[in-house]
């Protein structure tokens, strides 16, 4: 309410950055914000009691993974008692989440390097090329959604569909060997494989980090496009929509003005979605463009039976799809201000 | 059965049901349907073309393609089934009890699944199998514990429906046990989203599979899959570019048939089928109705 | 400028809206649903189309209006606005006369705005399109339009979403959208049909306000008789896709030509409120493309003979009178009961102040 009367004083206004206007909204909204950061805050210490329960389950130890067949009984106490593993779980549990909070998820068994190292080694490359199929998959998606709910059951419409539907079937890894077959062997566009950070030469990251972008974003492509038609349709045969026309709007205008930022509350949704899908993806599509990313990581792990790097991937990963889910949360509090309807409506109708 | 019925009434359900059926038939017979042991290497027919004895062509150790597609059918399969299988274990009865939880618990619940949402698919089946130990089995109990929140919350969204159903309080009153009543009216209702979910869970866990076994994980090496047939496809694409097609083409076939099937049982459910739609249709004192139907911009 | 019946003098305005022989189908034109219909809509006059649901009055408003959904067509017939014919006008001359010569209001008027941008900023964006207007400039126009159609605090109001404002007060903002662009005829369709009867009164008077102070032609659409009998000029009463009967309101409302017109007056909140005997006229229209030859009322008509349902019944002038005619062959030897003649000034409300915005301390 006082939010609401500041806005009525304030009389007329020149124009606002949307930060400024998230950040209003945001303010407007304190219990919805609170109630969005508790739940993450829930959902990522749910996720983290499950990625260490993984590893408590598990008979692999450090002796073990570093020593295989010839650890003896005193070789694995030692090494459990070094790497903390002799003390009770809870307090195992804690002290882990705890450190990880921290920043230090412990060190490998293998190599004891520290794993937060391994990891932010690892992390740029996965969320650079994640960023980018991001970026694709939204230019993508939206193109072909916005260019097939204009068109409604014309050729674009059902071409748009048609490439959605068996983009949907296809296994991200099939889509990248598709890229590299025609792109990388025939057409010797861009390179098949390899990396260049992008802090080492920009242009050099972009030919290495195309194709497996490209690759990872089609399916979350095909299912902004598929969402945003949909939902584009439906508003577009909306009231408002014919508000818009009856104002003497031109099509374009009702379309990308009005209807669009209504209409977008799902897409977004199905992009937040989208984002562990992109990671689950960016391990098949590192191993086969040979990216030194975190999945690699976790893969060769996996291999070693290496828990600590295990956890601590698995638990970054939780922590960049939270992140990402409150960034669409966000988002969706920026399109539709409707969304605290009662509270406004109350103190304003009496 | 009459769902099957149903679905065989359209021409895009009897097309996906087909090619369903076919798969089964391949997963359950594959290896013996095999023309040539998948396994026995030809040194002499490296990497050839479709054609002559080897209907498909051969891989770089001169394996029959044919033979290899047919015995890795079984595996993928049963190994989504798997997963699928452990995830409506755990997500749909609990779903449906999860109606009748204490409100504190039921929100435990949904974060619990929350979290579980966050995880990806492969990142999670890999750290599984490096904690648990390499094998399919592994793997798959640890995707169908990520495929479970599906079934927890679309049988939790039917049931809460289903609640607060007016017939199921009458029947409810009438004296109907609570588990008659779960089985004669929640169930029947329940059970059209289950299968929805049960057909896109599948198709997502056969394309996980593929992934996994393409990383290498949860097989060994000589054993044909069609994720590990592509995988080494891979290495060789500049002489046969083609290669990695029959196997993709195998796995897009099944995850498409199982997404059709699912829309298929989605259309086909009463409850929220297409909405009649009759411009200026004569209800009496209907006048919103009238509104609706005249709605539409002549330039949509 | 209260018409004082029994004698009305005729409309001086030129003609704004012109209907003629219109015809409009539904279902890819394999039902007509709108059959011949004309009428005409001066400057300054408010004309009202009155039917129950599915009668073709919404069908004849959305042709009129441009806004015809898919599968609906106008096979036959002109719909001129001014000089300019509409029918058959592409998009882009549309735009031209939407929003600048042609305005519309709709019923669930919070429907029909954008629920993620400030209604003034709805009210601005036209303006600012076709005028050029800079933002503040729009602004002023704005909170002088919201001004003029009766809103208190306009300035508070300009910054609300549609979510923020009651219906009574969104009407009036898609009222001053309407009249924002100074058209020539102000379209209502069922506008005050899901308000409350104090807030209708006010809006009915903020419509028939603007009409006289701007010579607005106005094209009332409505299924409540009542709603209309005091501010229109001429009642034009539809029934299944036909106009039945046409004249002067007072006239009609007085003496009824239609046995379907003395219904709707019967069931119509109007005059003495204890004559109310019955809320609804028995049976229902025939669906669209199943009426038979004759009088399409006749089988809900308590006067109807055999001759009714044999052949068409044309519109023809009523006998005795000028500028009426009606569709009913027993129209001379019928004596139907009317409603007291209306007063055109709408109801006071003094102990009810108008919608107005909170405006906070």
């Amino acid at each position: 309410m006082s939010a609401t009367a500041l806005r009525t004083v304030a009389g007329p206004r020149t124009r606002r950055a949307p930060v400024g206007r998230l950040a209003r909204r945001a303010a407007r909204a304190p219990r919805s914000v609170a109630r969005v950061l508790a739940g993450t805050a829930t959902v990522f210490l749910l996720s983290s009691l499950l990625t260490f329960a993984l590893g408590a389950v598990s008979d692999a130890n450090p002796a073990a993974a570093v020593l295989g067949e010839t650890a003896t009984p005193a070789d694995i106490a030692r090494l459990d008692h070094e790497f903390g593993l002799d003390r009770p779980l809870p307090e195992q549990f804690g002290s882990w989440l705890a450190h990880a909070l921290g920043g230090d998820l412990g060190r490998s068994w293998f190599t004891t390097v520290p794993v937060s190292d391994s990891i932010a080694a690892a992390l740029p490359v996965d969320l650079s090329i994640a960023g980018l199929a991001l970026l694709f998959a939204v230019l993508l998606g939206a193109a072909a959604g916005i260019g097939a709910a204009a068109g409604n059951g014309g050729r674009l419409d059902r071409a748009v569909t048609a490439v959605c539907t068996v983009l949907g079937t296809l296994p991200a890894f099939v889509l990248a060997i598709a890229l590299i077959t025609v792109v990388a062997v025939q057409l010797r566009l861009l390179p098949s494989g390899g990396y260049v950070p992008f802090g080492r030469d920009p242009a050099q990251w972009l030919r290495f980090a195309t194709l497996p972008a490209l690759a990872l974003s089609l399916d979350a492509a095909a299912g902004i496009a598929r969402q945003l038609r949909t939902s584009l349709v439906g508003a577009l045969r909306e009231n408002y929509a014919t508000g818009a026309v009856m104002r003497g709007l031109p099509p374009r205008r009702v379309l990308f003005g009005h209807v669009l930022r209504n209409a977008a509350g799902p897409a977004v949704t199905v992009l937040g979605m989208s984002v562990p899908m992109l990671i689950g993806g960016a391990v098949v599509t590192e191993r086969i463009f040979n990216l030194p990313g975190i999945a690699q990581l976790s893969l060769r792990a996996a291999e070693q039976h290496d828990v600590p790097v295990i956890q601590g991937t698995l638990l970054v990963t939780v922590a960049v799809v939270l992140v990402a889910n409150l960034a669409v949360d966000a988002g969706l509090l920026a399109l539709n201000p409707a969304a605290r309807k009662a509270r406004s409506a109350g103190a304003v109708r009496r | 059965m009459s769902a099957v019925r149903t679905i065989a009434r359209q021409p895009l359900g009897r097309a996906a049901l087909a090619v369903l059926a076919l798969v089964a038939l391949l997963a359950a017979a594959g290896g013996r349907l095999a023309p040539l042991d998948p396994l026995a290497q030809d040194p002499a027919h490296l990497l050839q073309g479709p054609g002559g004895a080897h209907l498909l062509g051969t891989d770089y150790l001169g394996r029959d393609v044919l033979s290899r597609l047919l015995a890795g059918t079984g595996p993928s399969v049963l190994a989504a089934l798997e997963a699928v299988g452990a995830a409506m274990l755990l997500g749909v009865l609990p779903g449906l009890a999860s109606v009748r939880f204490a409100p504190a618990l039921a929100w435990a619940s949904l974060r619990a699944v929350d979290a579980l949402m966050t995880l990806p698919f492969t990142l999670f089946a890999i750290a599984a199998v490096g904690v648990l130990g390499n094998g399919l089995h592994q793997a798959m109990l640890a995707l169908g514990v990520l495929l479970a929140p599906l079934f927890f919350r679309v049988t939790r969204a039917a049931a809460l429906g289903l609640d607060r159903a007016q017939y199921v309080e009458a029947a409810e009153l009438m004296g109907g046990g609570r588990v008659y009543v779960l089985r004669a009216h929640v169930w029947r209702k329940v059970l059209p989203t289950v299968a929805v979910t049960t057909a896109h869970a599948l198709a997502t866990s056969l394309l996980t599979v593929a992934s996994l076994t393409f990383l290498g994980i949860g097989v060994q090496p000589p054993a044909p899959t069609w994720g590990g047939m592509l995988a080494s496809d891979l290495g060789f694409l500049s002489q046969q570019p083609w290669a990695p097609a029959l196997p993709a083409a195998l796995i897009m076939l099944t995850v498409g048939a199982l997404n059709l099937l699912a829309d298929t049982v989605r259309d086909a459910d009463p409850a929220d089928g297409p909405a009649l739609d009759t411009p200026a249709s004569n209800h009496p004192a209907d006048t919103p109705k009238e509104q609706a139907d005249a709605r539409r911009p002549a330039h949509a | 400028m209260p018409a004082d019946p029994p004698t009305p003098e005729p409309s001086p305005g030129r003609p704004v809206l012109t209907v003629d022989g219109l015809h409009v189908t539904v279902a890819h034109g394999r039902t007509e649903a709108v059959r011949d219909v004309s009428f005409t809509v001066r400057a300054g006059e408010a004309v009202a189309l009155v039917g129950e649901s599915g009668s073709g009055k919404t069908l004849t408003c959305r042709a009129v209006l441009g806004l015809l959904a898919p599968g609906v067509a106008v096979p036959a017939g002109r719909i001129s606005l001014g000089d300019t014919e509409l029918t058959g006008l592409d998009e882009r001359a549309w735009r031209r006369i939407r929003g600048s010569r042609l305005g519309a209001v709709f019923q669930d008027p919070g429907s029909y705005l954008n629920p993620s941008l400030t209604v003034g900023r709805q009210l601005a964006e036209p303006l600012r399109l076709r005028l050029r207007l800079s933002r503040a400039e729009a602004r002023r126009r704005a909170v002088d339009l919201f001004a003029a159609v009766g809103l208190h605090d306009p300035e508070a109001v300009h910054d609300r979403y549609p979510h923020e404002l009651s219906g009574g007060m969104l009407q009036r903002v898609l009222i001053a959208i309407a009249v924002s662009g100074e058209p020539e005829l102000l379209v209502a369709d069922e506008a005050t049909t899901a308000l409350d009867t104090v807030v209708q009164a006010e809006v009915l008077e903020l419509l028939d306000r603007l009409r006289a102070e701007r010579g607005l032609a106005l094209l009332l659409v409505t299924h409540d008789l009542a709603v209309v009998a005091e501010v229109s000029d001429r009642l034009l009463v539809c029934y299944a896709g036909e106009i039945v009967e046409d004249g002067p309101t007072a006239e009609v409302v007085a003496a009824p030509a239609h046995p379907y017109t003395e219904a709707l007056l019967r069931v119509a909140p109007l005059g003495a409120r204890g004559r109310r005997e019955l809320a609804v006229i028995p049976g229902r229209p025939p669906e669209p493309g199943t009426a038979g030859p004759g009088c399409r009322f006749a089988p809900r008509c308590t006067y109807a003979t055999d001759a009714c349902t044999a052949a068409p019944v044309a519109l023809d002038p009523v006998p005795g009178t000028h500028r009426r005619s009606v569709r009913c062959l027993r129209a001379a030897d019928l004596a139907l009961q009317g409603a007291a003649a209306p007063d055109r000034t709408p109801p006071r409300t003094p102990d009810r102040e108008p919608d107005r915005t909170e405006v906070p301390a």
